[in-house]
Protein backbone atom coordinates (compact mmCIF):
# COMPACT_ATOMS: atom_id res chain seq x y z
CA UNK A 1 0.00 0.00 0.00
CA UNK A 2 0.82 3.32 -1.10
CA UNK A 3 1.49 6.49 1.42
CA UNK A 4 -1.34 7.74 -0.89
CA UNK A 5 -3.53 5.06 -0.60
CA UNK A 6 -2.73 5.17 3.51
CA UNK A 7 -3.73 8.73 3.48
CA UNK A 8 -7.00 7.60 1.82
CA UNK A 9 -8.19 5.90 3.87
CA UNK A 10 -6.96 7.69 6.97
CA UNK A 11 -9.10 10.35 5.24
CA UNK A 12 -12.22 8.23 4.76
CA UNK A 13 -12.65 6.77 7.85
CA UNK A 14 -12.21 10.51 9.30
CA UNK A 15 -15.27 10.85 7.20
CA UNK A 16 -16.82 8.00 8.69
CA UNK A 17 -16.13 8.86 12.30
CA UNK A 18 -18.65 11.92 11.41
CA UNK A 19 -21.18 9.20 11.22
CA UNK A 20 -24.75 10.13 13.54
CA UNK A 21 -24.48 7.94 16.77
CA UNK A 22 -26.33 4.44 16.13
CA UNK A 23 -28.46 4.64 19.64
CA UNK A 24 -29.63 7.87 18.80
CA UNK A 25 -30.77 7.08 14.83
CA UNK A 26 -31.97 3.50 16.59
CA UNK A 27 -34.44 5.85 18.58
CA UNK A 28 -35.53 8.12 15.67
CA UNK A 29 -36.35 4.27 13.63
CA UNK A 30 -38.32 3.15 16.38
CA UNK A 31 -40.45 6.59 16.43
CA UNK A 32 -40.60 6.48 12.48
CA UNK A 33 -42.32 2.87 12.72
CA UNK A 34 -45.51 3.61 15.09
CA UNK A 35 -46.00 6.99 13.58
CA UNK A 36 -46.24 4.70 10.05
CA UNK A 37 -48.80 2.93 11.45
CA UNK A 38 -51.19 6.13 12.66
CA UNK A 39 -50.86 8.01 9.66
CA UNK A 40 -51.39 5.31 6.46
CA UNK A 41 -54.65 4.64 6.78
CA UNK A 42 -55.68 7.79 5.87
CA UNK A 43 -53.35 9.07 3.70
CA UNK A 44 -53.52 6.56 1.75
CA UNK A 45 -56.84 6.82 1.26
CA UNK A 46 -56.44 10.74 0.35
CA UNK A 47 -53.53 9.85 -2.29
CA UNK A 48 -55.28 6.95 -3.92
CA UNK A 49 -58.49 9.37 -4.67
CA UNK A 50 -56.84 11.82 -5.60
CA UNK A 51 -54.19 9.57 -8.00
CA UNK A 52 -57.63 7.72 -9.22
CA UNK A 53 -59.37 11.26 -10.15
CA UNK A 54 -56.27 12.37 -12.53
CA UNK A 55 -56.17 8.63 -13.81
CA UNK A 56 -59.87 9.24 -14.98
CA UNK A 57 -59.68 12.72 -15.98
CA UNK A 58 -56.62 12.47 -18.00
CA UNK A 59 -57.62 10.12 -20.46
CA UNK A 60 -61.30 12.53 -20.62
CA UNK A 61 -59.51 15.21 -21.41
CA UNK A 62 -57.18 13.79 -23.70
CA UNK A 63 -59.49 11.77 -25.83
CA UNK A 64 -61.57 15.08 -26.45
CA UNK A 65 -59.13 16.47 -29.05
CA UNK A 66 -57.19 13.31 -29.88
CA UNK A 67 -60.02 11.31 -30.99
CA UNK A 68 -60.88 10.98 -34.73
CA UNK A 69 -64.04 13.73 -35.17
CA UNK A 70 -65.62 11.68 -38.01
CA UNK A 71 -66.40 8.62 -35.53
CA UNK A 72 -66.87 10.67 -32.03
CA UNK A 73 -70.04 11.42 -33.13
CA UNK A 74 -71.75 8.40 -34.60
CA UNK A 75 -69.60 6.08 -33.18
CA UNK A 76 -69.89 6.64 -29.22
CA UNK A 77 -71.47 3.56 -27.46
CA UNK A 78 -72.74 4.17 -23.83
CA UNK A 79 -69.95 3.25 -21.43
CA UNK A 80 -70.85 -0.46 -20.14
CA UNK A 81 -70.02 -0.53 -16.30
CA UNK A 82 -66.42 -1.23 -15.69
CA UNK A 83 -64.43 -2.54 -12.91
CA UNK A 84 -60.23 -0.83 -12.77
CA UNK A 85 -57.83 -1.48 -10.97
CA UNK A 86 -55.18 1.30 -10.42
CA UNK A 87 -51.83 0.92 -9.11
CA UNK A 88 -49.46 3.95 -8.42
CA UNK A 89 -45.88 2.88 -7.75
CA UNK A 90 -42.99 4.27 -6.11
CA UNK A 91 -39.59 4.27 -7.45
CA UNK A 92 -38.77 0.79 -6.19
CA UNK A 93 -41.90 -1.06 -7.82
CA UNK A 94 -43.32 -1.23 -4.47
CA UNK A 95 -47.38 -0.63 -5.12
CA UNK A 96 -47.67 2.60 -2.62
CA UNK A 97 -51.82 3.08 -4.06
CA UNK A 98 -53.91 0.61 -4.53
CA UNK A 99 -57.44 1.38 -5.79
CA UNK A 100 -60.61 -0.41 -7.53
CA UNK A 101 -62.48 1.76 -9.20
CA UNK A 102 -66.21 1.44 -10.87
CA UNK A 103 -66.82 3.63 -13.67
CA UNK A 104 -70.24 3.91 -14.87
CA UNK A 105 -71.71 6.58 -17.43
CA UNK A 106 -73.08 8.41 -14.45
CA UNK A 107 -70.34 8.00 -12.03
CA UNK A 108 -67.13 6.54 -10.75
CA UNK A 109 -66.50 5.40 -7.57
CA UNK A 110 -62.86 4.42 -5.92
CA UNK A 111 -62.32 2.27 -2.96
CA UNK A 112 -59.19 2.67 -1.76
CA UNK A 113 -56.74 -0.67 -0.44
CA UNK A 114 -54.16 0.53 1.74
CA UNK A 115 -50.74 -0.58 1.33
CA UNK A 116 -50.18 -2.79 4.44
CA UNK A 117 -53.47 -4.35 4.25
CA UNK A 118 -52.62 -8.13 5.40
CA UNK A 119 -54.24 -9.92 2.04
CA UNK A 120 -54.25 -13.61 1.27
CA UNK A 121 -52.54 -14.00 -2.19
CA UNK A 122 -54.41 -16.89 -3.92
CA UNK A 123 -51.96 -20.04 -3.84
CA UNK A 124 -49.51 -18.33 -2.13
CA UNK A 125 -50.10 -17.27 1.44
CA UNK A 126 -50.60 -14.08 3.02
CA UNK A 127 -48.45 -10.95 2.63
CA UNK A 128 -49.16 -7.15 2.88
CA UNK A 129 -50.88 -6.11 -0.61
CA UNK A 130 -48.04 -3.65 -1.43
CA UNK A 131 -45.43 -6.69 -1.90
CA UNK A 132 -47.94 -8.83 -4.09
CA UNK A 133 -47.19 -6.57 -6.90
CA UNK A 134 -43.46 -6.24 -6.01
CA UNK A 135 -42.59 -9.71 -6.01
CA UNK A 136 -44.64 -10.89 -8.89
CA UNK A 137 -43.03 -7.72 -10.46
CA UNK A 138 -39.63 -9.30 -9.66
CA UNK A 139 -40.20 -12.33 -11.48
CA UNK A 140 -42.62 -11.17 -14.66
CA UNK A 141 -42.60 -7.36 -15.16
CA UNK A 142 -45.65 -5.03 -14.78
CA UNK A 143 -48.37 -7.79 -16.53
CA UNK A 144 -47.21 -10.16 -13.85
CA UNK A 145 -47.29 -7.71 -11.12
CA UNK A 146 -50.73 -6.22 -12.11
CA UNK A 147 -52.23 -9.98 -12.71
CA UNK A 148 -51.04 -11.62 -9.22
CA UNK A 149 -52.03 -7.94 -7.41
CA UNK A 150 -55.87 -8.42 -9.72
CA UNK A 151 -56.23 -12.17 -8.70
CA UNK A 152 -55.57 -10.73 -4.72
CA UNK A 153 -57.92 -7.65 -4.93
CA UNK A 154 -60.47 -9.65 -6.35
CA UNK A 155 -60.50 -12.52 -3.74
CA UNK A 156 -60.63 -9.81 -1.52
CA UNK A 157 -63.57 -7.41 -2.84
CA UNK A 158 -65.19 -10.22 -4.66
CA UNK A 159 -65.35 -8.26 -7.12
CA UNK A 160 -64.12 -8.83 -10.80
CA UNK A 161 -61.44 -6.80 -12.30
CA UNK A 162 -61.94 -5.93 -16.13
CA UNK A 163 -58.96 -3.33 -16.65
CA UNK A 164 -55.98 -2.15 -15.02
CA UNK A 165 -53.77 1.00 -14.85
CA UNK A 166 -50.15 1.49 -13.86
CA UNK A 167 -48.44 4.61 -13.35
CA UNK A 168 -44.97 5.76 -11.44
CA UNK A 169 -44.61 8.14 -9.62
CA UNK A 170 -41.85 9.89 -11.87
CA UNK A 171 -44.59 10.79 -13.89
CA UNK A 172 -45.81 13.26 -11.83
CA UNK A 173 -42.72 15.27 -13.10
CA UNK A 174 -43.51 14.65 -16.62
CA UNK A 175 -47.36 15.30 -16.35
CA UNK A 176 -46.53 19.09 -14.50
CA UNK A 177 -44.24 19.83 -17.07
CA UNK A 178 -46.93 19.00 -19.82
CA UNK A 179 -49.97 20.53 -18.47
CA UNK A 180 -47.01 24.10 -18.18
CA UNK A 181 -46.96 23.87 -14.25
CA UNK A 182 -48.91 23.06 -11.76
CA UNK A 183 -50.14 25.50 -8.96
CA UNK A 184 -49.96 24.47 -5.39
CA UNK A 185 -49.31 26.18 -2.30
CA UNK A 186 -47.58 26.15 1.41
CA UNK A 187 -48.72 27.20 5.07
CA UNK A 188 -45.05 27.65 5.95
CA UNK A 189 -41.48 27.51 3.78
CA UNK A 190 -39.30 23.95 4.00
CA UNK A 191 -36.47 22.60 3.01
CA UNK A 192 -35.31 18.97 2.49
CA UNK A 193 -31.40 18.21 3.36
CA UNK A 194 -32.00 15.66 1.67
CA UNK A 195 -32.83 17.23 -2.02
CA UNK A 196 -31.73 20.41 -1.33
CA UNK A 197 -35.13 21.74 -2.51
CA UNK A 198 -36.37 24.86 -0.88
CA UNK A 199 -40.01 25.51 -0.61
CA UNK A 200 -41.49 29.15 -0.04
CA UNK A 201 -44.00 29.84 1.87
CA UNK A 202 -47.25 30.60 -0.13
CA UNK A 203 -48.69 29.89 -3.84
CA UNK A 204 -46.12 29.17 -6.29
CA UNK A 205 -45.93 26.69 -9.55
CA UNK A 206 -44.02 23.64 -9.75
CA UNK A 207 -43.01 21.45 -12.87
CA UNK A 208 -40.69 18.92 -13.41
CA UNK A 209 -37.69 18.00 -10.96
CA UNK A 210 -39.37 20.40 -8.48
CA UNK A 211 -42.71 18.76 -8.82
CA UNK A 212 -41.25 15.64 -8.36
CA UNK A 213 -38.89 17.08 -5.05
CA UNK A 214 -42.85 18.21 -3.97
CA UNK A 215 -44.52 15.27 -4.03
CA UNK A 216 -41.49 13.16 -2.85
CA UNK A 217 -40.35 15.40 0.11
CA UNK A 218 -40.66 13.49 2.98
CA UNK A 219 -37.48 15.25 5.49
CA UNK A 220 -38.22 18.26 7.13
CA UNK A 221 -41.89 18.54 7.88
CA UNK A 222 -43.40 17.95 10.42
CA UNK A 223 -45.79 14.58 9.89
CA UNK A 224 -43.15 12.86 7.24
CA UNK A 225 -45.28 10.87 5.31
CA UNK A 226 -48.45 12.09 6.41
CA UNK A 227 -47.48 15.19 4.88
CA UNK A 228 -46.13 13.72 2.00
CA UNK A 229 -49.46 12.38 1.13
CA UNK A 230 -51.35 15.76 1.59
CA UNK A 231 -48.74 17.13 -1.07
CA UNK A 232 -49.41 14.52 -3.20
CA UNK A 233 -53.12 15.31 -2.75
CA UNK A 234 -52.91 18.75 -3.08
CA UNK A 235 -50.52 18.19 -6.06
CA UNK A 236 -52.53 15.88 -7.47
CA UNK A 237 -56.02 18.06 -7.45
CA UNK A 238 -54.11 21.25 -8.90
CA UNK A 239 -53.23 18.64 -11.89
CA UNK A 240 -56.57 17.89 -12.18
CA UNK A 241 -57.83 20.92 -12.24
CA UNK A 242 -55.05 22.12 -14.66
CA UNK A 243 -56.41 19.74 -16.99
CA UNK A 244 -60.28 20.61 -16.91
CA UNK A 245 -59.15 24.13 -17.76
CA UNK A 246 -60.80 25.46 -20.90
CA UNK A 247 -57.10 27.39 -21.30
CA UNK A 248 -55.49 23.92 -21.52
CA UNK A 249 -58.06 21.96 -23.39
CA UNK A 250 -57.91 24.77 -26.30
CA UNK A 251 -54.16 24.40 -26.28
CA UNK A 252 -53.76 21.62 -29.47
CA UNK A 253 -49.89 21.40 -29.03
CA UNK A 254 -50.11 21.11 -25.24
CA UNK A 255 -52.93 18.58 -24.94
CA UNK A 256 -50.69 16.24 -27.92
CA UNK A 257 -47.88 16.75 -25.23
CA UNK A 258 -49.75 15.34 -22.56
CA UNK A 259 -51.06 12.38 -24.50
CA UNK A 260 -47.73 11.14 -25.10
CA UNK A 261 -46.79 11.61 -21.69
CA UNK A 262 -49.53 9.68 -20.57
CA UNK A 263 -48.79 6.98 -23.42
CA UNK A 264 -45.33 6.27 -21.94
CA UNK A 265 -45.72 6.48 -18.50
CA UNK A 266 -49.26 4.63 -18.02
CA UNK A 267 -49.50 1.02 -18.63
CA UNK A 268 -52.80 -0.76 -19.17
CA UNK A 269 -53.55 -4.45 -20.33
CA UNK A 270 -53.50 -4.85 -23.95
CA UNK A 271 -57.26 -5.65 -24.26
CA UNK A 272 -58.04 -2.30 -22.66
CA UNK A 273 -59.48 0.38 -25.62
CA UNK A 274 -58.83 3.40 -23.64
CA UNK A 275 -59.81 6.07 -26.35
CA UNK A 276 -63.46 4.04 -26.06
CA UNK A 277 -62.93 4.31 -22.13
CA UNK A 278 -62.30 7.72 -22.59
CA UNK A 279 -64.85 9.01 -25.04
CA UNK A 280 -67.42 6.92 -23.08
CA UNK A 281 -67.29 9.35 -20.07
CA UNK A 282 -67.62 12.85 -19.96
CA UNK A 283 -66.05 15.73 -18.35
CA UNK A 284 -67.25 16.93 -14.66
CA UNK A 285 -68.64 12.84 -14.21
CA UNK A 286 -68.77 13.02 -10.53
CA UNK A 287 -66.13 10.71 -8.15
CA UNK A 288 -66.78 9.27 -4.75
CA UNK A 289 -63.96 7.33 -2.94
CA UNK A 290 -63.69 5.79 0.45
CA UNK A 291 -61.63 2.88 2.03
CA UNK A 292 -61.79 -0.81 2.51
CA UNK A 293 -62.55 -0.99 6.89
CA UNK A 294 -59.27 -2.76 8.06
CA UNK A 295 -57.88 -3.27 11.73
CA UNK A 296 -53.94 -2.43 12.89
CA UNK A 297 -52.51 -5.81 13.62
CA UNK A 298 -48.79 -7.26 14.01
CA UNK A 299 -47.57 -9.87 11.90
CA UNK A 300 -43.73 -11.32 12.30
CA UNK A 301 -43.30 -8.56 8.98
CA UNK A 302 -44.22 -5.81 10.93
CA UNK A 303 -47.27 -3.75 11.59
CA UNK A 304 -49.96 -4.46 8.81
CA UNK A 305 -53.77 -3.73 8.66
CA UNK A 306 -56.47 -6.77 8.89
CA UNK A 307 -59.65 -6.54 6.77
CA UNK A 308 -62.74 -9.03 7.79
CA UNK A 309 -62.91 -10.24 4.27
CA UNK A 310 -67.00 -10.80 4.47
CA UNK A 311 -67.20 -7.39 5.79
CA UNK A 312 -64.75 -5.81 2.86
CA UNK A 313 -67.09 -7.42 0.65
CA UNK A 314 -70.39 -6.16 1.40
CA UNK A 315 -68.85 -2.92 1.69
CA UNK A 316 -67.70 -2.38 -1.81
CA UNK A 317 -70.58 -4.11 -2.65
CA UNK A 318 -72.88 -1.60 -1.45
CA UNK A 319 -70.49 1.15 -2.35
CA UNK A 320 -70.59 0.17 -6.11
CA UNK A 321 -74.11 -0.60 -6.11
CA UNK A 322 -75.28 3.16 -4.68
CA UNK A 323 -74.70 5.62 -7.50
CA UNK A 324 -76.33 9.00 -7.16
CA UNK A 325 -75.83 11.56 -9.35
CA UNK A 326 -74.70 14.75 -8.37
CA UNK A 327 -71.53 17.08 -8.41
CA UNK A 328 -68.12 15.54 -7.97
CA UNK A 329 -66.98 15.36 -4.01
CA UNK A 330 -63.46 16.09 -4.32
CA UNK A 331 -62.84 19.80 -4.73
CA UNK A 332 -59.34 21.03 -6.32
CA UNK A 333 -59.81 24.70 -5.39
CA UNK A 334 -60.11 26.28 -2.11
CA UNK A 335 -63.07 28.99 -1.53
CA UNK A 336 -61.52 31.27 -2.99
CA UNK A 337 -60.21 30.18 -5.56
CA UNK A 338 -56.78 29.31 -5.39
CA UNK A 339 -54.53 26.04 -4.79
CA UNK A 340 -55.67 24.73 -0.72
CA UNK A 341 -52.37 25.21 1.07
CA UNK A 342 -50.51 22.12 3.09
CA UNK A 343 -47.52 21.86 4.96
CA UNK B 1 -38.61 -13.07 11.52
CA UNK B 2 -39.29 -10.19 12.97
CA UNK B 3 -36.25 -10.66 15.64
CA UNK B 4 -34.02 -11.04 12.64
CA UNK B 5 -34.38 -7.76 11.35
CA UNK B 6 -33.85 -6.56 14.80
CA UNK B 7 -30.73 -8.11 15.04
CA UNK B 8 -29.77 -6.94 11.84
CA UNK B 9 -30.42 -3.13 12.50
CA UNK B 10 -28.37 -3.64 16.30
CA UNK B 11 -25.17 -5.60 14.40
CA UNK B 12 -24.76 -3.01 11.34
CA UNK B 13 -26.86 0.13 11.81
CA UNK B 14 -22.94 1.52 13.19
CA UNK B 15 -21.76 0.47 10.31
CA UNK B 16 -24.08 1.43 7.41
CA UNK B 17 -23.80 4.94 8.59
CA UNK B 18 -20.22 4.69 9.09
CA UNK B 19 -20.00 3.53 5.19
CA UNK B 20 -22.94 6.09 4.06
CA UNK B 21 -21.23 9.35 5.83
CA UNK B 22 -18.09 7.95 4.07
CA UNK B 23 -20.07 7.83 1.27
CA UNK B 24 -21.72 10.95 0.86
CA UNK B 25 -19.46 13.48 3.23
CA UNK B 26 -23.04 14.29 4.82
CA UNK B 27 -23.86 12.91 7.99
CA UNK B 28 -27.52 13.82 8.01
CA UNK B 29 -27.99 12.96 4.72
CA UNK B 30 -26.60 9.53 5.60
CA UNK B 31 -28.55 9.09 8.39
CA UNK B 32 -31.66 10.24 6.34
CA UNK B 33 -30.63 7.55 3.64
CA UNK B 34 -30.00 4.71 5.59
CA UNK B 35 -33.05 5.75 7.91
CA UNK B 36 -35.37 5.43 4.98
CA UNK B 37 -33.83 2.02 3.02
CA UNK B 38 -34.01 0.29 6.41
CA UNK B 39 -37.94 1.00 6.65
CA UNK B 40 -38.10 -0.20 3.33
CA UNK B 41 -35.63 -3.53 3.97
CA UNK B 42 -38.16 -4.55 7.20
CA UNK B 43 -41.35 -4.67 5.08
CA UNK B 44 -39.08 -7.25 2.83
CA UNK B 45 -37.00 -8.94 4.98
CA UNK B 46 -38.66 -12.42 4.99
CA UNK B 47 -36.77 -11.96 0.93
CA UNK B 48 -33.71 -10.07 2.34
CA UNK B 49 -33.21 -12.05 4.58
CA UNK B 50 -33.11 -15.29 2.29
CA UNK B 51 -30.51 -14.25 0.35
CA UNK B 52 -26.72 -15.28 0.61
CA UNK B 53 -25.87 -11.40 1.75
CA UNK B 54 -28.24 -9.31 3.69
CA UNK B 55 -25.53 -6.86 4.48
CA UNK B 56 -24.35 -6.44 1.46
CA UNK B 57 -28.17 -6.22 -0.76
CA UNK B 58 -28.77 -3.56 2.06
CA UNK B 59 -25.47 -1.49 1.23
CA UNK B 60 -26.69 -2.08 -2.67
CA UNK B 61 -29.73 -0.32 -1.61
CA UNK B 62 -27.96 2.32 0.50
CA UNK B 63 -25.33 3.44 -2.13
CA UNK B 64 -28.57 3.08 -4.87
CA UNK B 65 -30.08 6.08 -2.82
CA UNK B 66 -27.64 8.53 -2.56
CA UNK B 67 -26.21 7.81 -6.24
CA UNK B 68 -29.82 8.03 -7.57
CA UNK B 69 -30.33 11.82 -6.35
CA UNK B 70 -29.43 14.28 -8.67
CA UNK B 71 -25.65 15.79 -9.01
CA UNK B 72 -26.08 18.91 -9.17
CA UNK B 73 -27.24 19.23 -5.62
CA UNK B 74 -25.39 16.76 -4.00
CA UNK B 75 -22.38 18.31 -5.04
CA UNK B 76 -23.27 21.55 -4.48
CA UNK B 77 -24.35 20.33 -0.53
CA UNK B 78 -20.64 19.01 -0.41
CA UNK B 79 -18.35 22.08 -1.36
CA UNK B 80 -20.03 24.04 0.94
CA UNK B 81 -19.78 22.01 4.20
CA UNK B 82 -16.14 21.21 3.22
CA UNK B 83 -15.85 25.32 2.95
CA UNK B 84 -16.78 25.36 6.69
CA UNK B 85 -14.41 22.54 7.09
CA UNK B 86 -11.48 24.60 5.43
CA UNK B 87 -12.17 27.43 8.39
CA UNK B 88 -12.18 25.35 11.41
CA UNK B 89 -8.89 23.24 10.23
CA UNK B 90 -5.70 25.67 9.24
CA UNK B 91 -3.19 23.53 8.55
CA UNK B 92 -0.58 24.14 11.66
CA UNK B 93 2.49 22.95 13.79
CA UNK B 94 4.68 20.02 12.43
CA UNK B 95 3.32 17.84 14.80
CA UNK B 96 -0.10 18.18 12.89
CA UNK B 97 0.75 18.60 9.30
CA UNK B 98 -0.54 14.63 9.05
CA UNK B 99 -3.81 15.29 10.00
CA UNK B 100 -4.08 18.53 8.23
CA UNK B 101 -2.75 16.43 5.10
CA UNK B 102 -5.54 14.00 5.97
CA UNK B 103 -8.11 16.82 5.84
CA UNK B 104 -7.20 18.17 2.64
CA UNK B 105 -7.18 14.30 1.14
CA UNK B 106 -10.67 14.10 2.90
CA UNK B 107 -11.92 17.78 0.67
CA UNK B 108 -10.68 16.30 -2.29
CA UNK B 109 -12.35 12.96 -1.87
CA UNK B 110 -15.58 14.94 -1.33
CA UNK B 111 -15.00 16.68 -4.53
CA UNK B 112 -14.71 13.81 -6.59
CA UNK B 113 -17.99 12.07 -8.73
CA UNK B 114 -20.16 10.19 -6.44
CA UNK B 115 -19.85 6.92 -8.16
CA UNK B 116 -15.92 7.50 -8.10
CA UNK B 117 -16.35 8.06 -4.03
CA UNK B 118 -18.38 5.28 -3.62
CA UNK B 119 -15.85 2.80 -5.38
CA UNK B 120 -13.28 4.79 -3.18
CA UNK B 121 -14.98 4.19 -0.29
CA UNK B 122 -15.95 0.55 -0.71
CA UNK B 123 -12.11 -0.28 -1.33
CA UNK B 124 -10.36 1.59 1.21
CA UNK B 125 -12.66 1.41 4.45
CA UNK B 126 -15.07 -1.33 3.57
CA UNK B 127 -12.00 -3.28 2.24
CA UNK B 128 -14.39 -4.55 -0.72
CA UNK B 129 -13.16 -6.82 -3.56
CA UNK B 130 -13.87 -5.23 -7.12
CA UNK B 131 -16.49 -8.27 -7.92
CA UNK B 132 -18.61 -6.90 -3.69
CA UNK B 133 -17.80 -3.20 -5.06
CA UNK B 134 -19.45 -4.05 -9.00
CA UNK B 135 -22.25 -6.01 -7.08
CA UNK B 136 -22.96 -3.15 -4.81
CA UNK B 137 -22.76 -0.51 -7.36
CA UNK B 138 -24.73 -2.53 -10.34
CA UNK B 139 -21.66 -2.22 -12.89
CA UNK B 140 -18.81 -4.30 -14.00
CA UNK B 141 -15.48 -5.37 -12.33
CA UNK B 142 -13.98 -3.43 -15.26
CA UNK B 143 -15.92 0.11 -14.65
CA UNK B 144 -15.08 -0.29 -10.75
CA UNK B 145 -11.35 -0.23 -11.88
CA UNK B 146 -11.72 2.29 -13.70
CA UNK B 147 -13.86 4.35 -11.70
CA UNK B 148 -10.93 3.83 -8.79
CA UNK B 149 -8.08 4.39 -11.04
CA UNK B 150 -9.63 8.07 -12.30
CA UNK B 151 -10.21 8.52 -8.89
CA UNK B 152 -6.69 8.31 -8.09
CA UNK B 153 -5.31 10.05 -10.45
CA UNK B 154 -7.53 13.33 -9.80
CA UNK B 155 -6.48 12.92 -6.28
CA UNK B 156 -2.61 12.73 -7.26
CA UNK B 157 -3.20 15.23 -9.96
CA UNK B 158 -4.89 17.58 -7.35
CA UNK B 159 -2.33 17.21 -4.64
CA UNK B 160 -0.97 20.68 -4.95
CA UNK B 161 -3.79 22.60 -5.79
CA UNK B 162 -5.31 24.04 -3.23
CA UNK B 163 -9.03 23.23 -2.64
CA UNK B 164 -9.97 27.08 -3.14
CA UNK B 165 -9.08 26.81 -6.59
CA UNK B 166 -10.37 23.81 -7.26
CA UNK B 167 -14.02 24.31 -6.11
Amino acid sequence: MTDREMLIREAIAAEADEAVDAREVMAQLHRRRARRRTGSLLAVAALTAAAAAVAVVVPMTVSRDAAPPATSSTAVTPLAPQNVLLVGLDEYQHADSVALARVTPTGVAVVSLPRDTWVEVPGQGSDRLTLVYTNAHDSGGVAAGAQALTRTVEALTGVTVDHYAVVEMSAFAKLADAVGGVEVCLNAATKDLRTGADFPAGQQVVSGDRALDFVRQRYGLVQGDLDRVRRQQAFLSALGAKLLDRSFLDDTAKVTGLLGVVRSSVQTDDGWDLLAFARGLTAGTPIRATTIPVEPGEEPAGHVLRPDPAAVRQFVGTFFADQPAGPSSGTATAPGGGPVCVD
Amino acid sequence: MRDGFDEFVADRLDRLLRYATAMTCDKHLANDIVQDVLLRARERWARIAAMDAPYLYVKRMVTNEYLSWRRRRAARDVSASHAALDEVAPPVADHAVRHAERDAMRRRIAMLPRRQRAALVLRYYEDSTDAEIAAVLGCTESTVRSHISRALKTLRVNENTPVEVLR
